[in-house]
């Protein structure tokens, strides 16, 4: 499997499905970093400038959602590009940065992939 | 009256009429006023002889008199039915509805105007409950608009909630399955059945979900689209045989004209269909999948094998909880053909049902609209 050497922050609450993303995503040759909210995600793309995507769930505890979260990454980081999903739509298309992709759940390992491939030109 | 002579007798009728009367010189000064309105209002026949009538009105009346009645009045000649509040005496309001006409003589110089007085407290009374239960009607609307959306959104929440941890046993199950570490055929058997238990849930959420709108008031609600068709209704096979491992389900898919429809809900309609084919169908035999358009209708078809359904069961297939006699623990709620005939309604068609000893079929028909409506962002939780 050959690497793309792209490193993908992904940012879920939901310890299963985070693991169960991060392994697909990693599968398709990314490089996976996992947050379990905001804050460690903020962290993270703090102390790491080799984030090429960031991959949130929009309902997440704490102080920030990820909607919240897409805001700050793309005034702070904005070279950053940024993929959301939720089960609760519709997400109205302003909510998000401009260039955001938002994906809804639940959605399968082939489309995550097939998204990071696109933003991250790998495809 | 026989004791009065003619003048006394018109004078009585003028004084003590069931309505008050009284007329307004060309000077804008009151000239008569009868005995009833003096009673009513409290203020002897003097006190009124001579003023102005706006002073014997409340501030509102004064205001409508000076604004609407007066100008109406010199402009037409007359003004009829209109609301005025008197002031009596004693300080209280005496809600009234008048009439008044000019009196004119041949060259058309105002003699003077007259007045007919009728005490509407009872009427006046009436039609401010009537403007009441209005803005409390309209008030009512305003509530009512308010907990639908709250509704809206607890039925969004709830079903994300409900979806949630579904979908982390789900992603659990997929990571143990990819691991490769489960290798005993018991071990891949309950990997499946935790699969095809997260459908099943998955699926009665959605029915729920959608019984609950449809009987809070909301409805289902289409998110029409022409993107194809077939690929959702692979999914949900995929999704049902991955859950039913077990079973075959043969298809046959003939989609030539783009289908205007909400993709997600006819995918739910099949998906309900063919659940009922696997739970009530004959176990050793193939469950049948087709679909088709024609020039002006799409079908979609589920056929199984079995004890074809008996004619009391026939007449309640497609009420809310209605359950059939089902062996296995794999009865639902009773409300996939429910929910499932209330989507084809939503897309102005139909189910239709035939059941004999070879085969049970349920045919789902709809027309096929150019309508393409731009509203196709997912709603659905």
């Amino acid at each position: 499997m050959a690497r793309s050497g792209s490193v993908i922050l992904i940012v879920e609450d939901e310890l299963l499905i985070r693991m169960d993303s991060a392994e697909a995503i990693e599968n398709a040759g990314f490089e996976v970093i996992q947050a379990a909210n905001a804050d460690e995600a903020i962290v993270i793309l703090t102390a790491r400038p080799d984030i090429h995507v960031i991959f949130t769930d929009i309902q997440m505890p704490g102080s920030m959602d990820g909607l919240k979260l897409a805001r700050f990454v793309r005034d702070r980081w904005p070279p950053i590009k940024i993929v959301a999903t939720s089960g609760l739509v519709p997400v109205e298309e302003d909510d998000l940065p401009a260039g955001s992709v938002f994906l809804p759940k639940p959605y399968r390992g082939a489309e995550i992939v097939a998204a990071l491939r696109d933003l991250t030109g790998t495809a | 009256m026989s004791e009065l002579g003619p003048i006394d007798e018109y004078r009585d009728l003028f004084e003590n009429a069931p309505c008050g009367y009284l007329t307004i010189g060309s000077d804008g000064r009151i000239t008569k006023v009868n005995a009833t309105l003096t009673a009513w209002t409290g203020f002897e026949a003097d006190k009124f002889v001579g003023r102005r009538l706006h002073q014997f009105l409340n501030m509102a009346g004064r205001i409508y008199y000076e604004t609407h009645i007066a100008p109406l009045l010199r402009m037409q000649g007359f003004f009829s039915e209109f609301a005025l509040d008197f002031e009596t005496a004693a300080g209280e309001r005496l809600p009234v509805i008048a009439n008044a006409a000019e009196r004119r003589d041949a060259d058309g110089t105002l003699l003077f105007t007259a007045m007919v007085v009728i005490k509407a407290t009872d009427r006046r009374r009436y039609e401010r409950q009537l403007v009441d239960s209005r803005s409390e009607l309209q008030k009512g609307l305003a509530t009512e608009r308010e907990t639908a959306e709250l509704r809206e959104q607890f039925i969004a929440v709830l079903g994300h909630d409900l979806r949630n941890p579904l979908a982390a046993i789900s992603a659990g199950a997929r990571i143990l399955q990819r691991s490769g570490a489960l290798q005993q055929q018991k071990e891949l058997r309950v990997l499946d059945m935790i699969n095809s238990t997260v459908t099943r849930m998955s699926d009665l959420i959605d029915n729920i979900l959608d019984f609950a709108r449809g009987r809070l008031g909301g409805g289902i609600t289409l998110h029409r689209g022409a993107r194809p068709l077939e690929p959702v209704l692979e999914q949900v096979i995929d999704e049902l045989r991955t859950a039913s491992p077990q079973r075959l389900i043969e298809t046959s898919f003939e989609i030539t004209e783009p289908v205007n429809c909400d993709r997600t809900r006819i995918g739910q309609l099949a998906s309900n269909l063919i659940g009922n084919a696997l739970t009530h169908g004959a176990r050793d035999q193939a469950v049948r999948v087709g679909a088709r358009t024609d020039s002006d209708e799409f079908k979609l078809w589920v056929a199984n094998a079995g004890e074809p359904i008996s004619e009391a069961a026939m007449q309640r297939l497609f009420e809310p909880f209605f359950r059939g006699e089902v062996r296995n623990s794999r009865q639902g709620l009773g409300l996939g053909l429910h929910i499932a005939s209330q989507i084809a309604q939503a897309h102005s068609g139909r189910i239709d049902v035939t059941s004999t000893s070879d085969e049970t079929r349920f045919v789902f028909t709809m027309p096929l609209t150019q309508t393409a409506s731009s509203g196709t962002r997912a709603s659905r939780t």
